[in-house]
């Protein structure tokens, strides 16, 4: 263990690219999350977009029925004051 | 509201890592003993201190947790948990690197140092398994909060003990008062510990608002009533 102590400190040229391997595992590890994360999101704006395209559908499935009751509603509405005259 | 203030975190992190970058590069002189490769030690030592710290945090948010049964505290100890592990991965392949630049050795099994964070790392690997083995979520959230608070507990213990070891190879970091750095070293090295700390910081903001918003599109689907076409995540907690 102790040649381990004496081991003299490398040439720049060869210590460039140890260097260089641990910043760069470092940095790949981080766009590797990052790139997780974006899938992650991808997938929450694909269900939030049928989440809307639901609330739209039922919206409208809701609305389409009381049609024929609203019609005199807004004609009440817009010609109330000729009921009153 | 997870996401409140993430913007400029990110910036801040972004800048502080450009300029710890800088820094390293730059300004920090050339270690005597080991040349250039002492560079890593910038990189390597923050991102452990960082993810031991992490560790930490974890098991502080799953005290918190346990005190209060409030499913906030179980998401927050197990996203402090994750970004750690994934440190943790980093800190070990950036050691091993720099093991084999200055030792000629990948991996020195009779290094208390080295075996000692490979172990804190393997505990905390099981951490994961431990959690999908549990189907019940208020079981699963209050089992993992207990496991997070004892291994939590293990690593300070862990810490010191590998301190009061006789170390062979491994260095022992601020093993001095004044910490055995020049004053260009020290403040690079600050400068490295903050900015790894801040993007600790912002990737658990990050995983927390992403969960956060997976969190309200189940509800809303829920509220729909609708059948949910992904599905939720058994794993990870669920943040609303």
């Amino acid at each position: 263990m102790e040649l381990l102590f004496a081991a003299p400190a490398l040439p720049l040229d060869e210590a460039g690219k140890y260097v260089a391997g641990a910043y760069v595992v470092f940095v790949v590890l981080l766009a590797v999350y990052v790139a997780i994360m974006a899938a992650k999101l991808q997938r929450i704006e694909r269900e939030l977009r049928e989440v809307a395209a639901i609330a739209e559908e039922r919206e409208e499935t809701q609305v389409a029925p009381g049609r024929g009751s609203e019609t005199p509603l807004a004609s009440h509405r817009s010609g109330g004051g000729d009921t009153h005259v | 509201m997870y996401g409140k203030g993430l913007k400029p975190l990110s910036i801040a992190t972004v800048a502080m890592l450009a300029l710890s970058l800088s820094l390293v590069f730059f300004y920090a002189p050339l270690d005597a003993d080991q040349g250039f490769i002492q560079k890593i030690f910038y990189i390597h030592v923050p991102l452990a201190m960082v993810a031991l710290v992490g560790f930490v945090v974890g098991g502080a948010f799953a005290i918190l947790h346990l005190r209060s049964d409030d499913r906030k505290w179980d998401a927050y100890s197990y996203v402090a948990i994750h970004i750690s592990v994934i440190f943790g991965v980093a800190v070990l392949i950036t050691g091993a690197i720099w093991a084999k630049a200055s030792w000629g050795h990948w991996w020195v099994w009779d290094e208390p140092t080295l075996v000692s964070f490979l172990i804190v790392f393997l505990l905390y690997a099981t951490y994961y398994p431990f959690r999908y083995a549990i189907e019940d979520r208020d079981r699963q959230a209050r089992y993992a909060s207990v496991f997070a608070v004892t291994a939590g507990a293990f690593v300070p213990l862990n810490f010191m003990a590998v301190r009061m070891a006789e170390s062979l190879v491994h260095p022992r970091t601020f093993a001095t008062a004044d910490g055995g750095l020049p004053g260009e070293m020290m403040l690079t090295f600050l400068c490295s510990l903050v900015a790894i700390g801040l993007l600790w910081t912002t990737l658990v903001k990050f995983e927390l608002t992403a969960k956060s918003a997976s969190g309200q599109v189940k509800r809303l689907r829920r509220a729909l009533d609708a059948p949910v076409s992904g599905g939720g995540s058994r794993i990870a907690p669920e943040v609303s």
